[in-house]
């Protein structure tokens, strides 16, 4: 009897403990006029963060590295294409072309460098991401512009916590995707990771996987925290390659949707439809129910659809009225958008430019954290902001110095850009010469120069996506007014072509100077150690005289 | 009259170049400015120093940290002087170039004089009056004024112009017997760029030999002097950096390991950029012996009779072979070489010598505007042009001590060329 009672107890719990976690997928689509189609996929498990190990619902290796490393927050993004602020406004997600990962260590771990590259090491064979390639050269800990979304204690010093790196030249590809699907409780069995076909998703002119973890309370007076892992993908589509404005799960995945996750709580989809009233179009089948958000001044429409897992299979499209199909459309620019690109001729000097946009009727503080590489020195002393080495708008100003193979170069600068203006920071750089082991293969295709870092606090959420920093889910969004809206965006990256060597010379090189070296120390050798003679001179010999003195000699 | 002519000239000449247009262009050429002396990373390194950022944390800056300070301070206070100040610092140098090849001509009558007898009779006409010995230190003067090198290297204000100064100071200390002043000097010298070391050599010797009396003892004075200026530099840079000696590594570990491999007219960038990772340290090495340690001994046990002519060839094969060399060191050393003017009849490669150095000069720039900007060369034409030069130096060095020692022998055994009779030529055995 007791015996039973002891099974029951330790069934109760352990499922108490298992029904603590929660699984939701969502999916938020959004066209964005004239030709582009933005889908954002978000996969949220939450996690009773004392069992990582025994939930049935978090990866077990993903729960692992969060725990052994003690990693407090991570953000993991693997993206191809470059987002273009100006046209698309802002994605939920920013994230930098290629591959970017920050991470906040607990603040109990002393040797962060070493724990960093030992959890670069293994998110690196867990994602097939060539992850493993950063180290303290391309690793820079940001001071102003990165903050832990996550729960934190307001005490702690988290700065230090921090480490930043991107791989801008990371090629992403079906490799990284198929472990990212892994991750899933559905897999890509069922649920909407079932639409992530790569054949599809690798068709889009943009698309990004990521992987976010961060505490989140558990209560109100967040006492207790829960882990958040937050899967993401978030794809644009350009018309263009699914021939028409008319869209739907088949054109855009390759098959419909076949139900919701078994194992998720809520699994919905969010169209949004503000745009709806210029570029008109009905969505088959028609929404579950319609949300009016009332955001800052913007409003948004969103189209909800429940997904339940009752066998059929859904097919979302949108059917645009073909009178207005040839509508001229005039993009709005977001509040803030930029552009950054390589000045210079040559392969000795050049410079790089970063052009801040503020489109909006006040200034707004802005902090841009420019990382260079340690083969493309930047010089303080050359820094311009709109022409002007020492100019008002840049308020606060951090440089860390890098140095060759060892770390890179860091500039961090809050800028308060004025009401309607462009801001323009130049900074020069000199080419470096590599060692001729040091240039990847193909050397002459060029160097990729990673993104600069925009943080700022929006005062408007026109164009503005992201969740709140409290939220979860996509419902959080719904007339989340705040103050302000903080956001992280990343510019384009850039591309250099250093100066080769010809790599076919070594041996040429190193024979041709150590003669140029013989030739100094032979003369002086004979300099220091002989002295000069008269040597009569024998009347001159002819040579077949010469001739004949060999062949004399040979014969005796 | 003249000679203030030539001063104002040669003034005139440096100060409007460095208000040109083009002076950005001349300051970053590769063959003036190297990571070690350029303008540029002195301005970054004072810039970095004034927002409290040690500017030895990275890897822009390798001054030493008293040049860093100097030039903090005129930056800050007096920016519109620096280019009247690298114009009058370098027409200084020339002046005590001059004053240097003035002492070192009356040692050289001096020595002519007493080694008279020893002159066999049919050189006598060899020897050197006075009109012919004091046109050598005129000589000396307007190389160092007019040498399109020298000049080009004050027009790019490298610190170079410094390193130039500091050791003409030490080689008219030198050979005026003020042994303070000479070794504090080549030990600011040292610290500045480590390779006139080399010349504490010949200027222990010269002073040994100017200040006459005890030899072994005047050696161990200059050595003792040197070392402890040296160290007291050191140490003052310590206290500058707040007790750090972290610079070392970024001063002297840079000019010893050359982990900048930009491309400069020295033979290091290119060997090290095609270098094999396991054989760097070995040719590291190797080549740092060759520039530092290797001919000292040799040519001063060789030479120890002529001090001059060794801090001459010293300076020379130092130039030739350090890590990042530039046309303003050897603009400093081609102005020593007037000095041997008499020299010049016995050389032979003149010629061949003359043209390489004007051939490599001209097609320098173009090979590298080939290579950098319009992309139709690769590193190896530059490469070639400055293995040619620095072939044509080592040409030049060696026919220069070659042609001492004939002279030398010449003086001895008269100008004919017969044994016993017959005809006869000069061999080495």
């Amino acid at each position: 009897m007791s015996i039973y009672r002891l099974f029951w107890i330790i069934f109760i719990s352990a499922y108490s403990v298992v029904r603590s976690d929660d699984f939701k997928e969502e999916m938020y689509i959004k066209p964005l006029p004239p030709s582009h189609l933005y889908t954002y996929f978000q996969f949220i498990t939450i996690v009773n963060h004392k069992s990582t190990e025994h939930s049935h619902l978090s990866p077990r290796s993903l729960g692992e590295v969060i725990s052994r490393f003690k990693v407090d927050e991570l953000h993991l993004t693997l993206t191809e294409g470059q987002w273009r602020h100006h046209q698309w406004g802002y994605p939920v997600l920013d994230a930098a072309p290629g591959a970017e990962l920050y991470a906040w260590f607990a603040t109990d771990v002393d040797d962060i460098d070493t724990q960093w590259r030992k959890l670069t090491s293994t998110l690196s064979g867990l994602f097939c991401a060539s992850l493993n390639f950063i180290d303290n050269f391309n690793t820079v800990i940001p001071q102003m512009a990165l903050w832990p979304t996550g729960a934190v204690k307001p005490i702690q010093n988290i700065t230090s916590q921090l480490r930043y790196a991107s791989l801008p030249r990371e090629i992403v590809c079906t490799e990284n995707l198929t472990p990212w699907k892994k991750l899933l409780p559905c897999e890509s069995s069922r649920g909407f990771s079932a639409l992530l076909n790569s054949r599809m998703i690798h068709n889009t002119k943009y698309h990004s996987i990521g992987v976010h973890v961060r505490k989140i309370c558990a209560n109100k007076d967040c006492t207790d925290t829960h882990l958040e892992i937050k899967q993401t993908v978030a794809l644009v589509y350009d018309y263009k390659i699914i021939n028409s404005m008319d869209w739907s799960f088949r054109k855009l995945f390759g098959q419909g949707l076949p139900g919701a996750c078994t194992l998720s709580s809520a699994s919905t989809i969010y169209v949004d439809v503000t745009t709806n009233s210029s570029h008109s179009f009905k969505l088959t089948p028609s929404p579950h129910r319609i949300l009016q958000s009332q955001r800052g001044a913007s409003e948004t429409e969103f189209a909800v659809y429940d997904i339940h897992n009752n066998g059929e299979m859904i097919n979302i499209g949108a059917k645009y009225d073909s009178k207005y199909s040839n509508n001229m459309t005039v993009i709005i620019p977001p509040p803030i958008y930029f552009n950054r690109y390589v000045l210079g001729y040559g392969k000795e000097f050049g410079g790089i430019v970063t052009e801040l946009v503020n489109n909006y009727m006040t200034a707004i503080d802005v902090v841009l954290l420019e990382n260079a590489p340690w083969w493309l020195p930047i010089q303080l002393s050359s820094l311009r902001v709109n022409g002007e080495a020492n100019n008002k708008l840049v308020i606060a100003q951090y440089f860390s110095p890098g140095r060759n193979r060892q770390k890179p170069y860091h500039l961090e600068l809050l800028i308060k850009l004025p009401p309607r203006s462009t801001t323009t920071v130049t900074i020069d750089f000199e080419f470096v010469f590599l060692k001729w082991q040091e240039y990847p293969p193909d050397a002459n295709h060029g160097f990729y120069i990673g993104s600069a870092l925009i943080t700022a606090n929006l005062p408007t959420a026109k164009q503005y996506s992201s969740l709140p920093i409290s939220g979860s889910t996509f419902d959080s969004i719904i007339n989340a007014s705040k103050p302000w809206y903080p956001a992280v965006f990343r510019t384009n990256g850039a591309m250099v072509s250093l100066p080769t060597p010809d790599f076919s010379m070594p041996y040429n090189v190193i024979c041709l100077a150590c003669t140029v070296v013989a030739l100094a120390f032979g003369p002086l050798h004979n300099i220091c150690t002989k002295e000069l003679i008269l040597k009569p001179v024998g009347t001159p010999v002819s040579l077949t005289q010469k001739l004949m003195n060999l062949l004399k000699r040979k014969k005796d | 009259m003249a000679v203030i002519l030539k001063y104002l000239i040669a003034g005139l000449v440096r100060y409007w170049l460095i208000h040109i247009d083009y002076w950005q262009t001349i300051a970053n050429r590769v063959e003036i400015a190297t990571p070690l002396n350029s303008w540029k990373r002195l301005i970054e390194g004072v810039y970095l120093y004034g927002h409290n950022i040690n500017p030895y944390e990275g890897d822009s800056f390798h001054e030493s940290p008293i040049m860093l300070v100097l030039f903090y301070y005129l930056m800050k206070r007096i920016p519109f002087i620096l280019p009247a100040l690298f114009t009058v610092l370098d027409l200084l140098t020339a002046y005590l170039l001059y004053r240097t090849s003035k002492a070192f001509i009356n040692m050289f009558k001096d020595s002519q004089d007493k080694k008279l007898e020893e002159v066999s009779e049919e050189s006598k006409n060899m020897l050197l009056n006075d009109s012919q010995l004091k046109e050598a230190s005129e000589y000396v003067l307007s190389v160092y004024l007019f040498n399109p090198y020298s000049v080009l290297n004050c027009v790019a204000m490298t610190t170079t112009v410094i390193q130039n100064l500091l050791v003409a100071a030490s080689l008219w200390g030198a050979s005026t017997g003020h042994r303070i002043l000479a070794c504090v000097f080549v030990a600011f010298a040292t610290h500045q760029a480590l390779y006139p070391v080399l010349l504490i050599v010949p200027i222990a010797i010269l002073l040994a030999e100017v200040n006459k009396g005890c030899h072994k003892c005047s050696y161990i004075k200059t050595l003792l002097v040197f070392v402890l200026c040296w160290g007291f530099l050191i140490y003052i840079s310590a206290y500058i950096m707040d007790g750090s000696y972290e610079y070392v590594y970024d001063t002297y570990g840079f000019i010893l390991t050359v982990p900048d491999l930009k491309p400069n007219i020295g033979l290091f960038w290119y060997f090290f950029t095609e270098m094999f990772e396991h054989f760097r340290l070995l040719f590291v090495c190797a080549f740092q012996i060759n520039a530092l340690a290797l001919y000292v001994i040799p040519l001063t046990l060789r030479f120890k009779k002529e001090p001059v002519l060794l801090a001459t060839v010293l300076v020379a094969l130092s130039t030739i072979f350090r890590s990042y060399p530039c046309i303003g060191d050897v603009g400093f050393y081609m102005a020593l070489l007037p000095m041997w003017k008499h020299l010049f009849t016995f050389m032979q490669q003149k010629f061949i010598v003359g043209c390489a150095f004007i051939i490599t000069s001209a097609l320098g720039p173009t090979v590298w505007h080939l290579w950098i900007y319009s992309g139709s060369a690769n590193a190896n034409f530059f490469f070639g042009v400055t293995l040619s030069f620095a072939t044509a130096q080592i040409f030049l060095i060696t026919d220069l001590l070659f042609a001492y020692i004939k002279r030398e022998f010449t003086l001895k055994h008269g100008t004919s060329r017969q044994v016993d009779g017959k005809p006869a030529k000069l061999v080495l055995r």
